[in-house]
């Protein structure tokens, strides 16, 4: 069964069914505005957290800049519709293309740091972004950029939820199908490697800095095109798409169902955006949900979720005490473990 | 003149206080290979509680101080008991992640316990001035740079001289053979730990009467305590306190001749420098 859901013919029916879902949930729940919303919204979230995913889940570091890339998109494509006048999808190339600048900027400079210089260094970029968004004139200070358009395509202008939210699940399919073809790929696998085993990427011809930067530089469209996505949905871009709370939604999405799961930050985002959504407690208790929901998985499970599933199917399969020993090898052997 | 002397007694001022944030973290770094991103969050509540203390209990600042330091330093025991399996295991990607979470889950309960509106800690201190040649300095920022330099002083003194110092020096060089020798890492880890947040909240008592205080502090300040430790040179205790003053100096000149709002921008663009220059020196030290 686990196999099957791997595989890319898994995959694919995977795919399907969630689409049809998407597709079909929000009529099934009344079609409203505010369903409609709900929707866009974790689509788009679930875009950023897909930037998030490979660097978290195939390259093994934590990128704390994330956010970086997901308001350049946003800022990038204000400052050009709103200032310039420029056509939606022409400021979308443009957006992806300073949001992989940015990423290789970055990249070069953290080449050679791991772990916790890494993302402290991403960390800081996200602080700087946010000094110069908020100082800077140009992106219109704490107020942001406000008077974004409707996205309009072939002239027929997008002014409602329910007409603006294909466009988001259209994205989402793009950038789910990237991440799948990506894991595939020899980038994919190298960067798997350069987590694992660095030694073992040198020994089979790899280049682990190279890998290493041009993942980050991969990462970055998905979040940009969510920014995208962002800037139009809300109509304004400001300093706030730098806030922690995006960050932590992000991370929250990849973690919770367990990494390296394709459908995982979809349904993480789509638990947090409904609880946001719909049951919010008000800012400050959502906060402590949010930092809640994700420390209590960190602290409790290896693997999120999946951890805790996996965990309680072993127990149920685990023989119990009384039962006679069999004359079988044991069904598992521990090759290693763990250092404490 | 004036003005550059002026800047010169506020540099030393920010920057004892910024090397009086990083000392814990100096310390949890080298001795347990774990980076608290909740660092800042623990000296907006030592900030917090030492307010409290004054506003709502009366408490003279001098005392508010000293309970501020042990309800950080027991909220710093809770988490480590939580990450206690984390730590021993090193997960570094997960320590990193759940600190970080636990940071935004201060930030959220401490906005519900202490309001979301700014506050102001009235330190007496704040209000008595020593004249230096034609510019002056109050006996708050006195304070922050005896506290920094006698803090520094006891750190380097118990690490360098003393059987606990020789514990924590024998864990950060290796855990399990440290225990050969009867030293549990455990309690090594729990109790650089409750000292690092402990100093954070120390940081937070004493630079908080400087400013009007938010819960929403605390992101700079992990920013500012990794600036710190880096241009130390990660681990190194005078290395901190030098650094420390040093970008406290190039934050207020830097901030009165050429921008304020790019300060903290232009010392990260320091940072930056150095990374690719000499990344060698970012490797922990014991």
């Amino acid at each position: 069964m686990k196999k099957f859901l791997t595989s890319p013919l898994g995959h694919v029916i995977g795919a399907v069914v969630v689409f049809a879902a998407m597709f079909v949930l929000p009529i099934a729940f009344g079609g409203g505005n505010r369903i409609y919303t709900t929707f866009t919204l974790i689509a788009i979230f679930a875009i950023a957290s897909y930037g998030m995913d490979i660097i978290l889940s195939d390259l093994g570091e934590v990128s704390l800049g994330q956010t970086v890339f997901w308001a350049a998109g946003a800022y990038t494509t204000a400052l050009l519709v709103i200032k310039a006048e420029w056509d939606p999808f022409l400021s979308l190339i443009v957006a992806v293309l300073i949001s992989m600048a940015i990423a290789l900027l970055l990249g070069m400079v953290t080449i050679r740091t791991r772990e916790f210089v890494f993302s402290l260094v991403t960390y800081a970029s996200a602080i700087i972004a946010s000094a110069i968004v908020t100082n800077v004139p140009l992106f219109g200070g704490s107020d942001g950029l406000v008077g974004m358009p409707f996205l309009s395509i072939g002239g027929m202008e997008l002014r409602s939820a329910a007409a603006f939210y294909p466009v988001a699940l259209v994205a989402l399919a793009v950038v789910l199908y990237a991440v799948a073809r990506f894991r595939r790929s020899r980038l994919g696998l190298a960067s798997r490697m350069t987590h694992l085993n660095p030694e073992l990427t040198a020994t089979m011809g790899f280049d682990g800095r190279k890998t290493r930067v041009l993942v980050f530089m991969l990462s970055a469209p998905a979040s940009a095109l969510a920014g995208w996505l962002y800037a139009y949905q809300r109509a304004y871009v400001g300093p706030d798409l730098l806030d922690q709370f995006f960050l932590l939604l992000m991370l929250t999405a990849v973690i919770l169902p367990g990494k390296r799961i394709l459908f995982g930050p979809l349904f993480a985002t789509a638990i947090l955006v409904v609880q946001q959504q719909h049951f919010s407690f008000g800012g400050d208790i959502d906060k402590i949900v949010l930092g809640g929901v994700l420390a209590l998985v960190l602290l409790t499970s290896k693997d999120g979720l999946a951890g805790w599933f996996r965990a309680i199917a072993a127990a149920m399969n685990r023989p119990k005490a009384t039962e006679p020993a069999s004359d079988g090898p044991p069904a598992r052997t521990v090759l290693s473990q763990e250092r404490p | 003149m004036i003005q550059f002397l002026t800047q010169l007694v506020n540099g030393v001022a920010l920057g004892a206080g910024y090397a009086l944030l990083a000392v814990g973290w100096t310390v949890l770094l080298s001795a347990a290979r774990l980076v608290n991103f909740s660092h800042g969050q623990m000296y907006m509540i030592g900030a917090f509680v030492t307010w409290w203390c004054m506003s709502s209990l009366g408490l003279p600042y001098f005392i508010a101080v000293p309970i501020a330091l042990v309800v950080v330093g027991l909220v710093g025991f809770v988490l480590y008991v939580m990450m206690r399996k984390l730590v021993i295991g090193q997960n570094l990607v997960n320590l990193m992640l759940v600190t970080l979470a636990f940071g935004y889950l201060i930030t959220g309960g401490s906005s519900i316990l202490f309001g979301g509106n700014p506050q102001q800690i009235a330190s007496e201190s704040m209000k008595q001035r020593l004249y230096v040649l034609n510019t002056y300095v109050t006996m708050q920022e006195v304070l922050i740079v005896i506290a920094a330099v006698a803090l520094y002083a006891i750190t380097w003194f118990v690490l360098e001289k003393t059987r606990v110092g020789r514990m924590v020096r024998g864990v950060a060089e290796d855990p399990f053979l440290a225990r050969l020798y009867g030293i549990d890492p455990a309690k090594v880890y729990a109790g650089v730990f409750v000292f690092s947040v402990a100093s954070a909240a120390l940081a937070g008592a004493l630079i908080g009467p400087r400013h009007p205080i938010l819960t929403s502090m605390g992101f700079e300040e992990v920013i500012i305590t990794f600036l710190v430790v880096v241009l130390g040179g990660i681990g190194s205790i005078i290395g901190g306190l030098v650094a420390g003053i040093g970008l406290g100096l190039f934050i207020a000149l830097f901030g009165a001749y050429v921008s304020p709002a790019y300060a903290m921008a232009a010392a990260f663009a320091v940072m930056l420098v150095i990374l690719v220059v000499r990344p060698q020196g970012l490797k922990v030290r014991a």
